[in-house]
């Protein structure tokens, strides 16, 4: 069922942030030129796409502090979204990541959008799949429901079609049955830390500041995104000046895992 | 003992079919459910039966809160309190008030808590009993939009400004992470110097740490059956050594379902529908997913309901249980006087139990049959309990801290 090979992150560092009260672990892979990922409310999950992106570059990858396995209560340290937005501008400067590329999924869009709102130097490019951040009262993003759905319904929030190899890898639960306590306290916590930044609503007045944006934008959609509708990747192409935005049809919230060559293929061009 | 009648308010007169079609919470239709004139008279029969439990020489009456419920119709439970503060001192019943509670996890205003329980303290004359409980979390996340992760933190601070409120002489200003009062100096303050406290929980073991550090009384209610979350009683008492606090009893307040007769034919004829009713449309409709939204609970508290579920008890099967198994698991206690008392009498002794709350009134059940229900506890059921526990527990001369002490007192 699980066919997929993933290789994972190769290296981390930890970097010591907020006047050295947290440890951000950053997960690394590839060589080449510096790209930035940041991760959706689940957690940081190593899929193919971020290993297709360890070949062409160096991936660094920031947990959202509280998601770090072992450091759970980091995110009690935080109080505000402004001050998630403070730790991850250190943690770039920290680690000279300035002028790089951005990926963010998800809520990560909504994180790697702000950053480059806030600081429109701090990244070159900005890549945003599926972003969060923006509400429509015509339109609702699911994230509350997502929250409170049973366990059975979340892949149909994640995929139009749960079955892929890609998805049953990142749902499965781990071989040992005394594992699995462990990894299912992990998953809910990370959504209970994202939580602190998305409920009830994923929305800190993003729109207002999006014009801000200033580096070359490309936003990636799946049309049948049961999560966050694709209506918004309207929104941000029109806020956003000049930015490029592609909706693939047939395709879920997680689209680089349902489009990942489609989604491989135009990241790569744009980001070229 | 301190034995008190509680109840919730359920809309009595929902479809047959609503357990299969519907969600007791959050998401309940109103005006597809609901006829407004047996709305008016629930609320009515609620306040009706609370009177006549005081009238027939129950120790104290105790509601709680939740919104947006249709097993529980008591957004401000305070409200229903203020009436019955002002009606029982009308007719000179020293009868005393739990509010179990105002939940404080949930709450973006907890001052105004704190005033209402001053008010209702004033109106009885120091009959109140307060409750701060934190909040089921569909409650304070879905219902009130509290993040998750915060809802601990929330009651946490919460409760510290109430307990300052209460008790500071001089205008003082909050300054907190979710509440900011450049003044604070409440009128009135209530009655008693230091209010009676419950903590109602379901046996969360980081909730019983604070409070026991709080020194309040533990409230554990046994909806999912005593039978199957037994040893939630042995965990509380357990800690309670740990953290240096005594065996009192009344440390320990106990709700228990109940619905009793003349004979055990008679009860389970009588109560039997209702009872299963109550359970299946009430509690059974809440998804167990609205109790426990990511971030709700601990990492520690998941991991350690992920490798073993018993703190729910029957909980997770509630929606289809048959009468039987509510029954078995004690999740209500129903039978003739003698039954009745046995099987309560065995809780009290072996729990340790000091305050019992005795939940009347279940789903559907009518206001008659309550009051039969109430009338019976009070006139055959209570004194027996009473002289039992007095047996136990009297010899070490116990005292209540939790109980009110009112200018009637």
């Amino acid at each position: 069922m699980n066919s997929i090979n993933i290789k994972g992150p190769e290296r981390d560092e930890m970097v010591s942030a907020w006047n050295g009260k947290i440890n951000v672990r950053v997960r690394i892979a590839g060589s080449g030129p510096a790209l930035v990922f940041f991760h959706p409310a689940s957690g940081l999950y190593w899929d193919q796409f971020l290993d297709n992106l360890a070949q062409d570059y160096t991936v660094y990858a920031p947990e959202m502090p509280g998601t770090t396995p072992g450091d759970p209560y980091a995110i009690y340290k935080i109080n505000t979204y402004n001050e998630l937005l403070l730790i991850y501008e250190e943690v770039m400067r920290k680690l000279g990541l300035q002028g790089a590329p951005v990926v963010g999924l998800s809520m990560g869009g909504m994180v790697a959008c702000d950053l480059a709102a806030c600081y429109t130097s701090l990244f070159s490019r900005l890549v945003a799949l599926a972003p969060a951040g923006l509400w429509r009262d015509d339109s609702p993003p699911a994230v509350a429901d997502v929250y409170v759905a049973p366990p059975e319904n979340l892949p149909g929030f994640l995929f139009k079609d749960p079955s892929i190899p890609a998805a049953q890898a990142m749902l499965s639960l781990p071989e040992n049955p005394a594992d699995i306590p462990g990894h299912i306290a992990q998953s809910v916590w990370n959504l209970g830390c994202a939580g602190k930044f998305m409920w009830p609503f994923p929305e800190h007045g993003l729109r207002d500041r999006l014009h801000r944006i200033a580096v070359p934008t490309l936003v990636l959609w799946g049309k049948d995104d049961a999560l966050i509708p694709s209506v918004y990747a309207d929104d941000f192409g029109k806020e956003i000046a000049g930015s490029d935005v592609h909706v693939y049809a047939d395709c879920g919230h997680m689209l680089q895992m349902e489009k990942l060559d489609q989604t491989l293929s135009d990241v790569r061009g744009f980001l070229a | 003992m301190k034995i008190l009648s509680f109840q919730q308010l359920p809309y009595r007169h929902l479809p047959a079919d609503f357990a299969a079609k519907y969600d007791s919470i959050v998401t309940t239709p109103y005006f597809e459910l609901v006829d407004p004139r047996l709305m008016h008279q629930d609320h009515v029969h609620f306040l009706d039966e609370m009177m006549h439990a005081a009238r027939c020489g129950f120790d104290g009456v105790g509601t709680t809160e939740h919104s947006q419920a249709s097993y529980d119709i008591l957004p401000n439970p305070n409200l229903q309190l203020a009436a019955l503060a002002y009606a029982t001192q009308s007719e000179g019943l020293n009868t005393a008030l739990a509010c179990l509670g105002r939940a404080l996890g949930k709450s973006k205003e907890p001052l105004r808590i704190a005033e209402e329980y001053a008010v209702i303290d004033q109106i009885s004359g120091g009959r109140l009993i307060a409750g701060y409980p934190i909040s089921l979390s569909y409650d304070s996340n879905q219902n009130q939009g509290i993040p998750p992760i915060e809802t601990r933190a929330r009651f946490g601070e919460n409760i510290q400004l109430i307990t300052k409120a209460f008790t500071e002489e001089k205008p003082f200003a909050w300054n907190g992470q979710f509440n900011k009062h450049p003044s604070v100096n409440l009128w009135p303050r209530p009655v008693q110097p230091s209010m009676p406290v419950w903590a109602p929980a379901v046996g969360n073991p980081v909730t019983l740490k604070g409070i026991l550090d709080r020194n309040q009384a533990f409230l554990y209610l046994s909806w999912f059956g005593p039978k199957l979350t037994g040893h939630i009683f042995d965990r509380y008492w357990d800690m309670a050594e740990q953290c240096g606090r005594d065996k009192n009893p009344y440390r320990l307040s106990f709700l228990q379902c109940v619905a009793v007769g003349e004979t055990d034919e008679e009860a389970h004829r009588e109560y039997g529908p209702h009872v299963q009713n109550s359970f299946n449309t009430g509690l059974g409709c809440i998804p167990l997913q609205s109790m426990m939204i990511p971030g709700y609970h601990d990492i520690r508290g998941v991991e350690a309901l992920a490798r073993d579920p018993g703190d729910f008890g029957i909980f997770p099967k509630m929606r289809t249980a048959s009468y039987a198994e509510i029954v078995d698991a004690q999740a209500c206690i129903v039978g003739g006087v003698d039954s009745v008392v046995e099987q309560i009498d065995e809780l009290v002794k072996t729990r340790r139990i000091g305050n019992l709350l005795l939940m009347v009134q279940h789903g559907s059940m009518p206001t008659e049959l309550t009051k039969k229900n109430i009338s019976l506890l009070a006139e055959k059921v209570l004194p027996r309990l009473r002289a039992s526990w007095q047996r136990e527990f009297g010899v070490d001369n116990w005292h209540n801290h939790w109980w009110p002490t009112g200018f009637s007192r």
